[in-house]
């Protein structure tokens, strides 16, 4: 059953944490993001898991996003097989032009504590427009 | 191990081409697990969710090629334990779009442990139109950089 709740963007709050989550990042997923940013080296694979999105996915439904802006930071690269922790938030919402955007954070960790990166995307919570502007 | 050098205002970062296939967006969203039709993996999910005539990437991709392009001007020891980007996405990124991703240090600013270099980077396709624009920085410690700037 899907217990998610629709998106209400008026009573999101800034600061809401989501429950920390937990995966295994696996060598087969580190050679498969190289293999899909087509980088033999690249370092931070914890960028496709989207770890931020993901969370607020787990709580809320709405009608799709697009990314409009992310920023990382790199601490430490992850090391495969290891479990990597994830904790999330809301770090901001705003309206601009009309159009409602969320702002979500969350950093990530390793089983033996090392801080490996920390990430906060900017979604447009009107996907459509995407299509309406561009084609 | 990073190399001994000095960050001027004005420096090229040297560029970083990228050639979208929907065979690289789809290891890129199958890399984390995910399976199921998404806008960026399936049109019909892409006309549905975003109204676009297919598939688009991920900005993430966009995103990893920005640090891909800074990891590799400032070396992987220096930005990978330090470095970061922020981009904002303008137009989408599409299946057969080549995309070439620029940056010059708009700034150094001496800090306790040494040098935070500061650099814009941009993407644009094959078009000549930005796809993406941001900033970004890295601390470089006092031993990579010459004596007088240490």
């Amino acid at each position: 059953m899907d217990t998610r709740k629709p998106l209400d963007w008026e009573k999101l709050a800034i600061g809401q944490t989501f429950e920390a989550w937990s995966y295994v990042l696996t060598q087969e997923m580190l050679d498969e993001y190289r293999k899909g940013v087509l980088d033999a080296e690249a370092p931070f694979p914890t960028i496709a898991h989207k770890v931020d999105v993901a969370a607020y996915n787990r709580a809320h439904k709405d009608a799709g996003s697009v990314n409009a802006r992310c920023a990382f930071h790199c601490y430490n690269p992850p090391i495969p097989d290891k479990r990597i922790t994830v904790h999330a938030w809301i770090a901001d919402k705003y309206r601009r032009r009309g159009k409602t955007y969320i702002v979500t954070e969350a950093v990530s960790v390793d089983e033996d504590g090392r801080l490996l990166d920390r990430v906060i995307t900017h979604e447009l919570k009107q996907p459509w427009e995407v299509g309406k502007k561009w084609g | 191990m990073g190399v001994v050098r000095a960050f001027t205002a004005g420096d090229v970062v040297p560029s970083l081409v990228k050639h979208m296939t929907q065979e690289a967006i789809n290891a890129f969203e199958g890399s984390s697990g995910r399976s199921g039709p998404s806008q960026f993996t399936d049109e019909e999910t892409a006309r549905h969710t975003l109204g676009t005539r297919g598939t688009v990437a991920s900005g993430r991709m966009s995103l990893s090629f920005a640090l891909e392009l800074l990891r590799r001007y400032f070396g992987a020891d220096l930005f990978n334990r330090g470095g970061m980007v922020d981009v904002r996405f303008l137009r989408p990124v599409r299946p057969g779009d080549t995309l070439t991703f620029t940056g010059h240090v708009t700034g150094v600013a001496q800090e306790a442990n040494g040098t935070r270099v500061i650099v814009e980077v941009a993407a644009t396709n094959e078009q000549g139109e930005t796809t993406a624009i941001g900033t970004g920085h890295c601390l470089v410690p006092r031993g990579f950089l010459p004596p007088e700037e240490g």
